[in-house]
């Protein structure tokens, strides 16, 4: 399967994919024109990583701002995630914030609170 | 028909009393025997068919049954989502209006003192400008420059320039009155914006700066104090001209009340 490399925008989070180490990076502000399109790469990646591979998966997130349809986005993702996790497989999200934007932590800890795979919140400097 | 306990028959023992009976050779030529025969029969199919009834019947109910509590479940589970969206979303919202009202405030304000900084002056000059021309009433207008304030920075440090700049415009900021304007128009100017207010009137307002100013005692450190003064030029805005003719004006009165020996106001009339 290919790997995804979308550098990031104004307005567009940068996009990176491990399909060997089981690593997808998302980091930056998401708030592109056409959400479903701009996503939609992203949710087929996941989709074919958790199909075709068997090893754990593992979203390294230092995202920033989001418009509704990107947070839209991410709830189906994280949702995916959740049945892939109750179907037995080894999933995990890590999301860093810069300590200086406190509000980020308490964003990431409202997208954490129906998941019940791995989902740590950690300080980290941009 | 009249009411009356309802008689409920053994179905099963009618059912085999019935049997036995068509079975037995002693009535075989009994002439009931062919009516109860077929009897017999048609509410033996008649039980079974309703039976079958029943079973379809109980059988589309439950799974309509079941459609509802899934359709219930989904309706909630999407209700929840919704819900989670909004509330994540109002947060983005109001992050981003907290950080333009940041920006917006610190686009206007002196990051030192706090005070209005020279855009946001120019802004309340053009406002009060056209306030005065609409209801003839003009504004007063002092700059007030510290005297010797590049003693203080050489003598104790920028540090301590900081410092007394920050008592200094709290002093001037104590002698106002509420809908007066104070910013820092410059390194050690101020520009104080009095509307709708007499020469008179200012001159009292401006006076009482000065004394008050005159009352701060700067402490740098234990040893290290000092006090400090002002001049000021005031003005008044004449209708008609550009705010930038008055504050030229107020400027002039600043220069002389340099020349005629500082802690001083003059008026330019």
């Amino acid at each position: 399967m290919n790997d995804l490399n979308i550098a990031s925008s104004q307005s567009t989070p940068g996009i990176e994919s491990d399909t060997n180490a089981g690593i997808l990076r998302m980091h930056g502000d998401s708030y592109p024109e056409n959400s479903f399109e701009f996503f939609d790469p992203i949710i087929q990646w996941i989709e074919d990583y958790l199909r075709l591979r068997s090893e754990a998966l593992h979203l390294e997130l230092r995202l920033v701002y989001m418009n509704t349809s990107s947070v839209k986005a991410m709830m189906d993702i994280f949702d995916m995630l959740e049945d892939a996790h109750g179907r037995g497989r080894a999933v995990s999200v890590a999301w860093y914030y810069d300590p200086r934007n406190e509000r980020v932590l308490d964003l990431a800890d409202e997208f954490r609170e129906d998941c019940s795979f791995p989902f740590d919140i950690a300080a980290a400097p941009q | 028909m009249t009411g009356g306990p309802r008689h409920y028959i053994d179905e099963a023992g009618l059912h085999a009393l019935i049997g036995h009976l068509l079975a037995d050779p002693a009535h075989q030529d009994n002439p009931l025997r062919t009516p109860l025969n077929d009897l017999f029969k048609h509410s033996e199919s008649q039980r079974e068919r309703l039976e079958r009834l029943v079973r379809i019947s109980d059988g589309y109910h439950s799974i309509s049954h079941r459609q509802t509590l899934s359709l219930t479940e989904q309706y909630d589970k999407q209700l929840r989502r919704l819900e989670k969206l909004a509330r994540i979303s109002d947060r983005y919202q109001n992050s981003l209006r907290e950080l333009s009202e940041a920006l917006r405030d610190s686009a206007l304000h002196d990051s030192l003192t706090g005070l209005d900084n020279r855009r946001s002056l120019m802004e309340r000059l053009r406002e009060e400008t056209e306030r005065a021309i609409r209801k003839g009433t003009p504004y007063g207008l002092a700059i007030l420059d510290v005297d010797r304030f590049k003693s203080i920075n050489d003598q104790f440090g920028h540090e301590a320039g900081d410092k007394a700049l920050c008592a200094i415009s709290e002093a001037i900021q104590r002698s106002l009155r509420e809908y007066d304007v104070c910013g820092r128009w410059g390194g050690e100017e101020f520009l104080v914006l009095l509307p709708e207010t007499s020469i008179e009137s200012a001159m009292q307002v401006v006076e009482r700066i000065r004394t008050g100013m005159e009352q701060v005692q700067l402490r740098f450190s234990e040893d290290d104090t000092a006090r400090v003064t002002a001049s000021f030029g005031l003005t008044r805005y004449r209708l008609g001209e550009s705010f930038s003719d008055t504050i030229n004006r107020a400027d002039a009165g600043l220069l002389k009340a340099k020349m005629e020996g500082r802690n001083r106001v003059v008026v330019a009339a």
